[in-house]
């Protein structure tokens, strides 16, 4: 049995994006029809960068709504697509007149209301253009539609925010987009599933001995169990994989992100990145940059993902200029 | 009879439409439940009903095309999922064709579905055979651009387009799914029609008895 703070799980999201834009009133502004948030002072002539996805996922997207990051974020309900409409809207409210471009995690609902709204887009004569995030190694398939978009996708707002504010035009922020994209691989572990928003069960149990090895952020379950065990044992089976997939050579560097899933403490993910450090150093491999805490999450999964950004000059310059979001400030 | 469908008919086809999807819903859902997630007949019938109460308050005097218009955005800014959404274009391919118009003509019947089958299929990567709404649209299309070429007369041409779209959904039945949640059931969803594609048959068969009305 697991107890939430909850009235009505069908009021869940807006009540909480109602208390989220009372809490940050001088960085969001929260427009409940047909629901978006945008900046509260909007930028001026820059490309307007916007994204969104299902909610459940926080403090993403919302979180990094602000000053070096994005200009807009368009919430679902839990795991699902905002509509095509919430995306047009958001995109018209963000537009400064340099084109608008859309980061989207790879999902079909998500994939096909922002290419919609992109054509919607168009028939106002707004330019737009999608960086789609597909860095989930654990669906790594050549069947389907592909690697989901997980953790990936902060470097992402990350790097394009802070290119986007020195004013990079519509097709070099994409051409950015997907190269940070290119070089990116997550994979995730959990350790106990999450519960929807109402539900007092998990949507999957557990046995004490093993752990659900390539999550996704949706609360489904993965491909594989593994035993449970020390960090020490486990960080390495989701490193190695990166270091392969990425086809990282000694000497280069990376932006090193470990993600909390939801439910499992800072006290955890620092002695994970430890562990993370001390593999890349092993390899060879630069961990030029650190992110750690809960970024992307999965409702109250308890787990962590590790995604390795393979991290030239330009984005290591870029992901260190200034931002200032709820979620992310420096 | 008419050999065009006037805004009053394009009104009377929506609500047409909306009552025959409604009186079916829980056939769609049961078709959706051996498909895909069960959730079709409820998605659709909850935005076709916000779309009525949408019509009931805009101004869909002003052209043939205002009635689409509306249902399409209604569908692409309530409807979730993915069927909603290639509903909400289809309807917006229509009323982008009868924008402006005082009526429909066959040869803009024909446009607006052919211009709705390639924007179904360059957003849902949906082709002829995937078991999808594109299996009673294609039939469809084709059927109303022949009519137009030769000149039919419209109850003729919508007759034939009515007929090869239910036939067109009705064959599905015998189909794998290839786009789409059915997509992961392959052969459990073998023996039932896809519910996406009765839906449009149900369109195009309204558009015929709009005609008549």
């Amino acid at each position: 049995m697991r107890r939430q703070f909850i009235n009505d799980p069908g009021e869940v999201v807006s009540e909480a994006l109602e208390g989220f834009a009372a809490a940050w009133p001088r960085h969001v502004r929260w427009n409940s029809e047909p629901g978006y948030l945008v900046r509260a002072s909007p930028a001026r002539d820059k490309v307007a960068l916007v994204s969104g996805g299902g909610s459940g996922h926080e403090p993403l997207h919302a979180g990094f709504v602000g000053a070096g990051m994005l200009d807009a974020a368009v919430p679902g309900a839990v795991f699902a697509s905002p509509t095509a409409v919430q995306i047009r809207e958001a995109s018209l409210a963000a537009h400064t007149g340099r084109g608008v471009l859309h980061v989207v995690k790879n999902y079909t609902g998500d994939v096909l209301n922002f290419r919609i709204a992109g054509e919607l887009l168009a028939d106002e004569g707004v330019a737009s253009d999608i960086v789609l995030v597909d860095d989930d190694l654990a669906t790594d398939t050549a069947e389907g539609p592909g690697r989901r978009g997980t953790a990936a996708v902060v470097a992402v707002e990350k790097v394009c925010g802070a290119a986007a504010e020195e004013g990079a035009d519509l097709a070099a922020l994409a051409a950015l987009g997907r190269r940070v994209v290119a070089g990116s691989r997550t994979l995730s572990v959990a350790l106990a599933a999450g519960a929807h928003p109402g539900q007092s069960r998990p949507s999957f149990d557990l046995p004490d001995g093993e752990v659900e090895f390539g999550v996704g952020i949706h609360g489904e379950r993965a491909r594989e169990r593994r035993a449970f065990a020390p960090t020490r044992e486990l960080v390495p089976q989701l490193v190695s994989p990166l270091v392969e997939a990425l086809e990282l050579g000694r000497g280069e560097r990376v932006i090193t992100i470990v993600n909390g899933l939801g439910a499992t403490t800072d006290l955890e993910l620092y002695g994970v990145f430890r562990e993370v450090r001390r593999l890349l150093a092993e390899a060879g491999v630069e961990p030029a940059r650190a992110l750690v805490g809960s970024y992307v999450t999965s409702l109250d999964m308890a787990g962590c993902s590790v995604t390795l950004v393979r991290a030239d000059e330009e984005v290591l310059r870029l992901w260190d200029a200034p931002a200032a979001t709820p979620a992310l400030t420096w | 009879m008419a050999d065009h469908l006037s805004t009053a008919r394009v009104q009377r086809w929506v609500h047409g439409f909306t009552d025959a999807v409604e009186e079916r819903g829980e056939y769609l859902t049961d078709l959706d439940r051996r498909s895909g997630d069960g959730d079709f007949g409820t998605n659709m019938t909850t935005a076709l009903r916000r779309a009525r109460r949408a019509l009931a308050e805009a101004d869909t005097r002003a052209g043939a095309g205002s009635a689409f218009q509306v249902l399409g955005e209604t569908f692409l800014g309530h409807s979730g999922g993915t069927s909603g959404p290639l509903f909400g274009m289809w309807f917006r391919d229509f009323g982008k064709v009868g924008a402006g118009s005082g009526a429909f003509s066959l040869p803009m019947l024909a446009e607006a579905s052919a211009n709705g089958w390639a924007t179904v299929t360059r957003l849902g990567s949906a082709r002829v055979g995937d078991r999808t709404m594109v299996d009673a649209i294609a039939p469809a299309s084709r059927a109303l651009d022949e009519a137009a070429e030769a000149g039919s007369p419209l109850a003729e041409a919508l007759e034939a387009a009515a007929a090869a779209a239910h036939e067109g959904a009705e064959g599905t039945s015998g189909l794998l799914g290839r786009r789409g949640r059915t997509s992961y059931v392959g052969e459990a969803a073998l023996g039932s029609p896809d519910p996406g594609a009765v839906t449009i048959a149900l369109f195009y068969r309204a558009a015929r008895e709009a005609l008549d009305a």
